[in-house]
């Protein structure tokens, strides 16, 4: 179920309306049918692998804290995927909509021997030295979720990578890869599982002691899909203790729905219309078109994640839940390291504590300072995507990231706090153009297609092209209330929050806001990161 | 602080936008009436006063020259009416070949009255709705100027006609009015103006283009033909039933080859016409009337004709008329 589609917007108030009106357990049940429901709408089947993630990380979450359950009651929760599978052909004559797919024997036999394998490693490590076991369980924790994130999301990619490898060595395997759907919010929900059971062994955190609980914790609907990517110390209290109803909270999610809607709708997908023409192969580029189609993608691209995670945030703060930024005007970052912190914020900071820091970060000398840098940044490209345009775009912004340490100038650009006044404008244009750089590998679907619009930057007035004139009208009529919204809201650092301004101006903006949603509404535009 | 639960903000937005709502309801309803039916409304434009008189007027997205008439034809009256596209509209009322043709009338002694009640990009579909309407004012004569152009507008219009028309809910929003409104303009102002086809063609939905290319496709081409003349062939029927005489005016389109010249092309509409004709339904064919040597002079571009262009065409068809009834 999408966030803009007319569903959700049946969907939300039912659920809001409800849950204020049920005590804790009720409201937890709530969760988690409401988050099944919302995730089940793309495809049924794959809430198996859901609670196969949820069986895993709840009993290794208890572990790793050294709190031991009955091999029966392990079995019974390891056994809810298979009983999903097995049921959900009955389920499907029920609810036609359902994906109707035929389900794999090879899944359904997976599914099967999960209960009895999961159940006979837990009960084989708590037979390990007490000392071993609780990184035993951490391992068992990080591996199965690696491991089914690395099936689902590079199988394909490292199998087709391996045979063109053996194409060009002459040597053909005789392999047929199978073709693997990559299940929605997949490497969302494997990382927030991760960083669960990391943040329990370091102590960071108390594991949940219901699985309730737990299953409604990390099938959140909100951040399901998209994130933001939160810890278990930000969220799980609050599926802990009840959340009392707050009218502050509820008018802050309204107004993070409406400028998400906003984003989205308006900004985002209306700059993909050029976004899509400009880096659609067929499209003859000139150095005008080249220029509009990636700043197009910029405003598009932030459009549509940042949209999306307002209305995540929007959505759980009517629940009295808050969630953790994930933007904060990352268009003005001064340097690559600054747009990190303002960039898909919880994915870096994951990144940060999860992979830099555990690497050594910067304690052992420059060099290996920047290698980690590197590293981390290239893990966080293949992130998004099991490709070699996000290995280079990712290994761009790392090489990014070192040239600005690297480089006084740049590195005074981006960090200083004292100097002329002229260095904040300049630093923040030199870091969007690098930007633009990296948004334009990351948009190209190839290598091929890269180097068209590198090589565009040559054809000032290519015939072929069509005129730009006035579609670059059409991106600043959708791209600049996005900046001057940002730019009322800059004052209070927030980007939805314009509490500062008289009431009547803020009554015009909502106006403004809902006529620009509305008037958009026409089409219906997936998210860009629902396929990450 | 205490909060209120519905901000001054809120209410001022819901104020503005149910203020605007309700003018646009009260103050503009005759406008509106019809608006977001592009043509498919059959009484849009037609103001039928109290006073036994009917106005034509630039209204629910039917822009008609403001004209009046009475709803029952006076005794002894030969009424003309002129259905069709923005060739018989012409730049002006007065020197449309429709009103000339009343003119003309008049001087050779026939007390006629003439209206013009064509449309701007009204095809073969949307000239029977309005005819339909016509026919219930008692015309004693019916124009129809037959084109085959406008084919793909009447289908892209249809389309917009339809949607947001039921009650599901993601149309909700496009109930009101005002975001309906706001939503046509930045489609017709902003999205086909400012965005070349290559782009539009993305969003094919509410949208021209879609139709543009299939017109360029020959099958498409036959379809519309075969449209063009099941609906005259109906609008004929509709006039004999009302007892109206009928006169097809058939397009023809001025084209200037590259060795230079010019030359009117019909598209195949006299043929097209052919079979329909008979004691009550004359054709006058612009491609006849305008065969002479200077006829590119008449022509304001490739279909649109000047003032001289039509009191030509309202001669041939007063001529016409004049044929049939010494016959």
């Amino acid at each position: 179920m999408s966030f803009t589609s007319w569903q959700y917007a049946l969907f939300l108030p039912a659920v809001v309306l409800l849950y204020w009106r049920l005590p804790l357990r009720g409201r937890m049940g709530l969760l988690l049918a409401a988050s099944y429901i919302f995730y089940g709408a793309w495809d049924a089947r794959f809430l198996a692998l859901l609670l196969t993630s949820t069986a895993i990380d709840f009993f290794c979450g208890l572990a790793i804290a050294g709190e031991r359950h009955s091999a029966l009651k392990v079995f019974a929760v390891a056994s809810l995927p298979v009983a999903w599978l097995a049921g959900y052909p009955a389920l499907q004559r029920l609810v036609p909509q359902l994906t109707a797919a035929p389900l794999d024997g090879a899944i359904l036999g997976a599914a099967a021997a999960f209960p009895v394998v999961f159940t006979a490693l837990y009960a084989a490590l708590w037979r390990w030295p007490e000392a071993r076991q609780r990184k035993a369980f951490l391992l068992l924790s990080i591996l199965t979720n690696l491991g089914v994130l690395g099936f689902f999301k590079y199988f394909n990619f490292f199998g087709k990578s391996a045979l063109a490898l053996c194409a060009q060595l002459g040597f053909d395997p005789g392999w047929t890869l199978p073709h693997i759907i990559l299940p929605v919010a997949i490497s969302f929900y494997t990382f927030q599982s991760i960083a669960y059971a990391v943040d329990i062994y370091r102590g960071q955190a108390q594991p949940a002691r219901d699985v309730l609980t737990f299953a409604a914790y990390l099938s959140f609907f909100p951040q399901l899909i998209a994130g933001p990517i939160e810890r278990p110390n930000d969220l799980l209290p609050q599926f802990i203790k009840a959340a009392t109803w707050e009218i502050a909270d509820f008018h802050r999610g309204l107004r993070l729905i409406l400028v998400g809607l906003f984003k989205k709708i308006f900004v985002g997908d209306n700059c993909a219309l050029l976004a899509n023409y400009a880096f659609d192969p067929k499209t003859e580029l000139n150095a005008p078109w080249a220029v509009l189609g990636v700043v197009a993608f910029a405003f598009q691209i932030y459009g549509d994640f940042s949209g999306y995670t307002d209305i995540a945030r929007g959505s759980a703060r009517l629940l009295g839940i808050h969630l953790n930024w994930n933007f904060k005007f990352p268009y003005f970052a001064r340097g690559p390291s600054e747009f990190w912190q303002r960039w898909h914020i919880t994915l870096s900071a994951w990144f940060r504590d999860y992979v830099y820091i555990p690497l050594g970060g910067n304690r052992h000398g420059a060099a290996r300072t920047l290698f980690n840098l590197w590293l981390t940044m290239l893990l966080a490209g293949l992130w998004h995507g099991a490709s070699w345009i996000f290995v280079l775009w990712s290994a761009y912004h790392g090489a990014l990231l070192i040239l600005y340490r690297l480089v006084p100038g740049l590195n005074w650009l981006a960090e200083s706090a004292e100097g002329p006044r002229w260095r904040v404008p300049l630093g923040m244009t030199l870091m969007f153009a690098f930007t633009l750089v990296g948004w334009a590998i990351f948009r190209c679907p190839n290598l091929a297609q890269l180097g068209a619009w590198f090589a565009a930057f040559g054809h000032w007035n290519n015939v072929g092209a069509v005129n730009w004139l006035k579609p670059t009208l059409w991106l600043l009529l959708h791209a600049a209330p996005l900046l001057l919204l940002q730019w009322l809201t800059w004052k209070s650092r927030d980007e939805i929050e314009f509490t500062h301004l008289p009431w009547a101006a803020r009554g015009f903006i909502y106006t403004v806001l809902f006529l620009g949603i509305a008037t958009s509404a026409a089409t219906d535009v997936e998210f860009i990161y629902f396929q990450f | 602080m205490k909060t209120r639960p519905i901000t001054k903000a809120f209410l001022l937005a819901l104020a503005l936008f149910c203020a605007s709502e309700l003018v646009v309801r009260v103050f503009f309803a005759r406008n509106m009436s019809g608006r977001f039916e592009y043509g498919y409304n059959s009484t849009s434009g037609f103001e039928e006063k109290s006073d036994g008189t009917v106005r034509l007027v630039r209204a629910g997205g039917r822009r008609f020259h403001p004209q009046s008439f009475t709803r029952q034809r006076p005794d002894g009256v030969f009424r003309v009416m002129v259905i069709g596209d923005s060739v018989p509209r012409g730049g002006s009322l007065a020197s449309s070949y429709a009103v000339q043709v009343g003119e003309q009338l008049n001087k050779l002694g026939v007390k006629a009255e003439s209206f013009n009640l064509a449309v701007a990009g009204y095809g073969a579909r949307r000239n029977q709705v309005v005819l339909q309407q016509a026919l219930k004012y008692q015309p004693s004569l019916v124009i129809l100027h037959v084109n085959n152009s406008n084919e793909y507008e009447d289908e892209r219009e249809w389309r917009r006609a339809q949607e947001f028309q039921s009650w599901h809910p993601k149309n909700w929003l496009m109930k009101s009015l005002v975001l309906r409104r706001v939503h046509e303009m930045k489609t017709e102002k902003v999205f086909w103006e400012w965005l070349p086809p290559e782009i539009r063609n993305q969003r094919a939905v509410n949208d021209a283009d879609a139709e543009v290319l299939a017109s360029m496709d020959k099958n498409k081409i036959r379809e519309w033909d075969e449209l063009v003349r099941r609906k005259t062939a109906e609008n004929i029927e509709l006039a004999r039933k009302a007892g109206a005489k009928v006169v097809l005016v058939t397009q023809a389109r001025l084209e200037r080859p590259p060795g230079g010249g010019a030359e009117l092309n019909d598209y195949g509409l006299d043929e097209l016409v052919e079979p329909l004709l008979g004691a009550d339904v004359l054709r006058v064919s612009m491609k006849k009337v305008f065969a002479s040597p200077g006829a590119a002079a008449v022509f304001a571009d490739s279909a649109h004709l000047r003032p001289e262009g039509h009191k030509l065409l309202a001669a041939a068809i007063v001529e016409a008329l004049r044929g049939q009834s010494k016959q």
